[in-house]
């Protein structure tokens, strides 16, 4: 009795049309608005925990606060970030989380053994969002009381912070010089933070894009 | 009158247009405010007083002016000296029965010795039984406007703002330190009230008018400052976290700016003062200022016969302009020569009250229709007081400066004292750049603090610039001698808002309340809508003379924010809910549940039947999402350590793929969450809470591991909402899961009851089936990735349609869960309830090494049950009727419990309780008395078990 799995679904309902990428229904929606959201729940997700100044800590390459592209996983582009003291979130193009957290077992192994360390999929505990354009700090203001100035959270930066009153993680990764954030919650919170966003961006001319391989 | 063009006039005349006054069309041009264009049309009276109903023009023609709050359209309390004027507007003025001109509320005047200071103290207090009346009655004279229902409710998001530097007040040394701080790299906010920069600038002569235009040019020329007009600065808090209110966006609403500033610049002018002698409210006495706003800034002839009593070059310039207006100025008393006045006399009534004549304190009595005065000058001290400050008084400027002030506040232009323009430009200059040092000081410092700043090469954080500079050399500003007048040889009114005469100032002091802050309070003086800008100083003064105490030794009161009135739609903002729902809410919604809202979360209540519900889950198959219930994820070699301390009973010995219920308490004992734990892995547990305790519970544990065992190898993961979760139910709940599980042998044999497994659920891997239950049948709790959420639950209800299943929802639960003895943390506990009190004694390990409450919990176990209260199950002789929940168990005339739960049993066909007693009546067929709500007593009897239903827990064990 082997069933097909069926279709994984975001806790953001999609902005028709709705289709299906790598076994997410996500929004084919597309927009050129100078200011666009888009739901990224589909990308692997994966929650990494070690010493903050450990051997894993610079086998990671990313110190607490900031971001980077640059760990080499198997299958390519990987968006690490320092979320908390000793915390990470490594983001992954979707499906990829079991390959994902297999990799980083294997590194904690090799490069942190004494370490105790540990890796759990989120792939589906936490709600993802991206927002880009130039405006986009702008409507950070307006929902979060951070500091969001290039001096204090410049390409790059992660923190945690209060987003719509939802406990929120922020990634700046600017996209070909144009300011763009990630932002997560607890997926419960999707919908809601997603609706807060589009709501307070109405008068910036907010759009709504679509998800897009790979994503990240 | 409308006059000529005027150079600097910010009226456009190529806009003209009308707008209804009490009905009556007004011709305005844009630029007007409401005030200029009723006064250019000839109007002279614009309201009537709030206590006495006295008829009142302008005094100040600026913001603050007190005889312009009108009703604009459905908007109440609009300055109208401040609000431009907009075609089609429909204005009124406020509080006035049956118009503005004949007012019967001026009958107050005739009892005015019976409304004095703190009449209503001495009057509407008895009797008791009439304060409905007094309320209607005092409700009818109440001076303000109305709202109506029907408003439509625009929100506004509010924004939050970092300035370097924030500068509150826009005239030129505002600007003047705008731009000097800009200019020396940091980023500034400039705050202006009225509609344009340039503060006094703007109604001055030729120099003035040409100094006006270099600095606004400035403004506009210097990159890095915000700029915002027609906004205020309401407030200034710890650290410099100001409340910046734009006014005027569309619709008449407000925005809020939340603004962290770094350095926070003072530069709000200073405000003209008032005259207190008689008659000083009678329409047709203003300020100097006031006039010369009236002719320069709007082109209005503000009267044809003026008579002046200057003591400062503001008075000096005033005259000039009444000159160069065509006004015949027909007395000039100057106070700095000792003249002064004795009273005005006026003529007319209701709106057409206004100044006849000045008595002159010469004895000469001079015919005009305008007294203007310029008798002194008040420091808005407001944000300086918010900031700590307590300013000084001068009595050589007679006026209020600024003491002592905080290392992020600095001030400068009036309030900071005197000179010529060049130097006072010079001094905001200095001001500004310093501003901007401290700033940037401030910003390297938070810079190095926070680890979200740019990398130098990867290696590390970014060296940052070291610190530098000396502080900016800030010139002293020369303060002007100027007299001290406050009040001629006649009372007058000292608070216009309030109707406070300066009489009754006196009066108040000699009652007793003889210090600033009681007097305000007992004559309600600066407690109007101008908050003391305009009166304070005269109130001080009044005082001050009734206790023979100097003013420095009289002091001001406190100046809290707001500092100028805020809409509540600006503080409320966008409403910000929070709410939260599982991958299923699509599903309830379509199939008819009803909502429940359980703190952020919504769930399903019922689908229309709860009794019905039950009765299939008893019988059948029954599913309910329990996603909301709290799931942390814990892993590491210490996790057992971590469990035996915060959990009443043994863990170190749970086995892989076993399950146990677990009882949390806090040091004192009481019982505060529970859950089951699953053990997935050798180092890997699950822990589930209650669903309100999720969050409490996981602070819970890292505090532990935080502050008390940070030497423990444990990570926690919250995965509450990771995993969509729904508990199967009923009889046939094996048989269902039979059809759609993988990996897992679900035999009873293999997988007993309180066991846990993983498997593949519909064809979806990385699931965790536990076989536990709340409702005490057979049953299978599912956490399934939540994505794939509503795919398994749509399967379950597919492939269960010939099992009968059905949803069910929390109240079915609930009953379910009742029936079955299963006591809800919160609900048959409450804050004071120790563990043995809830029927846990099989749960409480004393023999353990320690735990989190055990000292508390041995002494209660020492009392042997004779203390405290214990929780049983309880059910009424008459099964028909179910006891409200906390009705009262009494024994004789006290109360000797509660009812925690109760309901109607489907299963049973008869009402079932749970309920915390007295430990006496606690033994299994007491029989107890209920008190319902309303008084009515019933008998009932203590129950064997907890459980109602099959209490040996057998059907759940198949």
């Amino acid at each position: 009795m082997s069933e097909y799995p069926g279709v994984a679904r975001s806790p953001i309902a999609p902005a028709p049309p709705v289709r299906v990428e790598a076994g997410w229904e996500v929004s084919g929606s597309r927009s050129d608005a100078p200011l666009t959201i888009t739901d990224c729940t589909p990308l692997a997700k994966v929650h990494l925990r070690a010493p903050w100044n450990g051997a894993m800590a610079k086998a990671l390459g990313v110190p607490f606060g900031r971001a980077g592209r640059d760990l080499e996983g198997p299958d390519g582009v990987w968006l690490v970030a320092g979320s908390g003291p000793g915390e990470w979130f490594v983001f992954a193009p979707p499906g990829t989380a079991g390959l994902a957290g297999g990799w980083l077992g294997t590194l904690a192994a090799d490069s942190a053994p004494e370490e105790f360390v540990s890796v759990v999929d989120l792939t589906h505990g936490r709600a993802l969002m991206r927002i880009t354009g130039p405006d986009a700090a702008e409507l950070l203001a307006r929902l979060c009381g951070a500091d969001l100035h290039d001096d204090m959270a410049p390409d790059g930066a992660a923190l945690r912070s209060a987003v719509a009153g939802v406990a929120t993680d922020i990634i700046r990764d600017d996209r070909a010089g144009v300011p763009s954030y990630l932002l997560h919650c607890e997926r419960s919170s999707g919908q809601y933070l997603f609706g807060a966003l589009v709501s307070a961006g109405e008068s910036l001319g907010i759009g709504v894009d679509g998800f897009r391989l790979p994503g990240i | 009158m409308r006059l000529g063009p005027q150079p600097g006039e910010e009226i456009d005349r190529e806009q003209a247009f009308t707008f209804r006054w009490n009905g009556a069309a007004v011709p305005a041009y844009a630029g007007d405010t409401i005030a200029s264009a009723l006064a250019a049309s000839g109007r002279r009276v614009f309201s009537r007083s709030y206590k006495y109903h006295r008829p009142r023009g302008l005094l100040t023609a600026s913001y603050h002016d007190p005889g312009c709050f009108f009703q604009v359209g459905d908007e109440p309390n609009v300055r109208g000296a401040h609000r431009l004027a907009e075609p089609d507007m429909d204005v009124r003025s406020q509080n006035t029965w049956p118009s503005l001109g004949f007012d019967a509320k001026a009958v107050n005047q005739l009892a005015g010795r019976f409304l004095g200071p703190g009449f209503y103290y001495k009057t509407f207090i008895r009797p008791q039984r009439l304060w409905p009346l007094y309320e209607r009655v005092l409700q009818r004279f109440v001076h303000a406007g109305q709202v109506s229902a029907d408003t439509p409710r625009i929100a506004v998001d509010k924004r939050y703002a970092h300035p370097d530097v924030l500068v509150a007040g826009g005239g030129p040394a505002g600007m003047a330190a705008a731009v000097a701080a800009a200019r020396a790299g940091t980023r500034v906010m400039l705050v202006e009230e009225e509609h344009r920069l340039g503060g006094h600038l703007r109604w001055g002569a030729a120099a003035d008018l040409a100094a006006l235009a270099e600095l606004r040019a400035l403004v506009a020329a210097t990159p890095g400052i915000e700029v915002h007009t027609n906004a205020v600065v309401a407030g200034r808090y710890d650290g410099n976290w100001t409340a910046v209110v734009l006014r005027g966006l569309p619709g008449g609403t407000e925005q809020l700016i939340k603004a962290r500033a770094k350095v926070l610049v003072v530069a709000p002018g200073l405000i003209e003062r008032p005259y207190v002698f008689g008659g000083n409210d009678v329409p047709g006495v203003m300020l100097a200022t006031a006039v010369r706003r009236l002719i320069r800034l709007h082109a209005v002839k503000p009267g044809q016969r003026a008579v002046v009593l200057t003591a400062n070059a503001g008075g000096d310039a005033a005259i000039a302009d009444l000159r160069e207006a065509g006004v015949e100025v027909a007395r000039v008393l100057d106070a700095r020569a000792g003249e002064d006045i004795v009273r005005v006399h006026g003529h007319g009534a209701g709106q057409h009250r206004g100044v006849r004549g000045v008595q002159a304190a010469d004895g000469a009595t001079i015919e005009c229709d305008l007294l203007v005065t310029a008798t002194g000058w008040t420091a808005p001290a407001a944000l300086l007081s918010m900031a700590g400050d307590q300013p000084a008084y001068d009595p050589r400027a007679a006026r209020f400066f600024p003491r002592q002030l905080p290392e992020n506040v600095l001030a400068t232009g009036g309030i900071a004292g005197d000179g010529s323009h060049e130097e006072l430009i010079a001094h905001a200059e200095a001001v500004g750049r310093e501003a901007a040092r401290r700033a940037a000081r401030l910003r390297r410092e938070w810079q190095a603090a926070v680890p979200t700043r740019a990398p130098a090469n990867g290696n590390g954080h970014a060296r940052l610039p070291a610190d530098d500079g000396e502080p900016e050399a800030i010139p002293e500003l020369p303060v002007d001698a100027h007299p001290e007048l406050f009040r001629a040889s006649t009372h007058g009114i000292v608070d216009f808002c309030e109707d406070v005469s300066s009489k009754d100032i006196i009066s108040a002091v000699k009652e007793g309340y003889d210090s600033i802050e009681l007097a305000k309070r007992y004559t309600t003086a600066t407690m109007g809508p101008t908050q003391g800008k305009i009166e304070l100083v005269n109130a001080i003064a009044a005082a001050a003379e009734a206790t023979g105490r100097s003013i420095a030794e009289t002091g001001t009161t406190t100046w809290r924010p707001p500092y100028a009135p805020v809409t509540l739609g600006a503080l409320a903002g966008r409403p910000l809910e929070p709410v939260r729902y599982s991958s299923m809410q699509p599903w309830h919604e379509a199939h008819g549940a009803r909502p429940l809202i359980a703190g952020a979360w919504i769930r399903p209540d019922h689908y229309g039947d709860p009794a019905a519900e039950v009765r299939n889950v008893r019988s059948r198959v029954g599913i309910i999402d329990v996603t909301p219930i709290g799931k942390l994820d814990l892993r590491g070699p210490d996790v057992p350590r971590l469990l035996n301390l915060v959990y009443v009973n043994k863990w170190s010995k749970l086995g892989i793929g076993r399950v146990r219920y677990g009882v949390m308490c806090t040091e004192d004992g009481v019982v505060f969450d529970d859950g089951v734990t699953g053990r997935l892995g050798p180092e890997h547990y699950l822990m589930s809470t209650t669903s309100s305790g999720a969050a409490t519970v996981w602070e819970w544990l890292e505090n532990v591991l935080q502050t008390m065992h940070q030497d423990w190898a444990v990570h926690i993961t919250p995965v509450t909402t990771a995993y969509a979760s729904m508990n199967v139910a009923g009889p046939a709940s094996r048989d269902l899961l039979l059809r759609v599980t993988e990996g897992v042998d679900l035999a009873n044999e293999a997988f007993g009851y309180m066991e846990v497994r993983t498997g593949r659920i519909a064809g979806v891997d990385g699931c965790v089936l536990w076989r536990i239950g709340f409702t005490g049948e057979l049953s299978y709790e599912l956490h399934v990735p939540a994505g794939y959420g509503l795919h398994v639950w749509e399967t379950l209800m597919d492939r269960g349609a010939d099992l009968g299943i059905e949803p069910f929802g929390v109240e079915a639960q609930r009953i379910l869960r009742l029936e079955k003895g299963h006591l809800i943390v919160g609900q048959d506990t409450d804050g004071l309830t120790r563990g043995f009190s809830a029927g846990l004694d099989w749960a409480i390990k004393l023999d353990k090494d320690d735990f989190l409450g055990k000292p508390e919990l041995a002494w209660q176990h020492e009392q042997n049950g004779t203390s405290g209260a214990r929780l049983v199950g309880l059910q009424p002789d008459d099964g028909s009727l179910v006891p409200p929940e906390a009705s009262q168990i009494v024994d004789g005339p006290r109360i000797a419990g509660r009812v925690t739960s109760s309901r109607m049993s489907p299963t049973l066909g008869r009402s079932i309780c749970l309920a915390q007693v007295e430990a006496a009546l606690a033994a299994p067929g007491t029989q107890v008395i209920v008190r319902l709500p309303g008084g009515r007593l019933i008998g009932a009897r203590v129950t064997d078990h907890l459980a109602h239903v099959d209490p040996e827990g057998s059907r759940m064990r198949v």
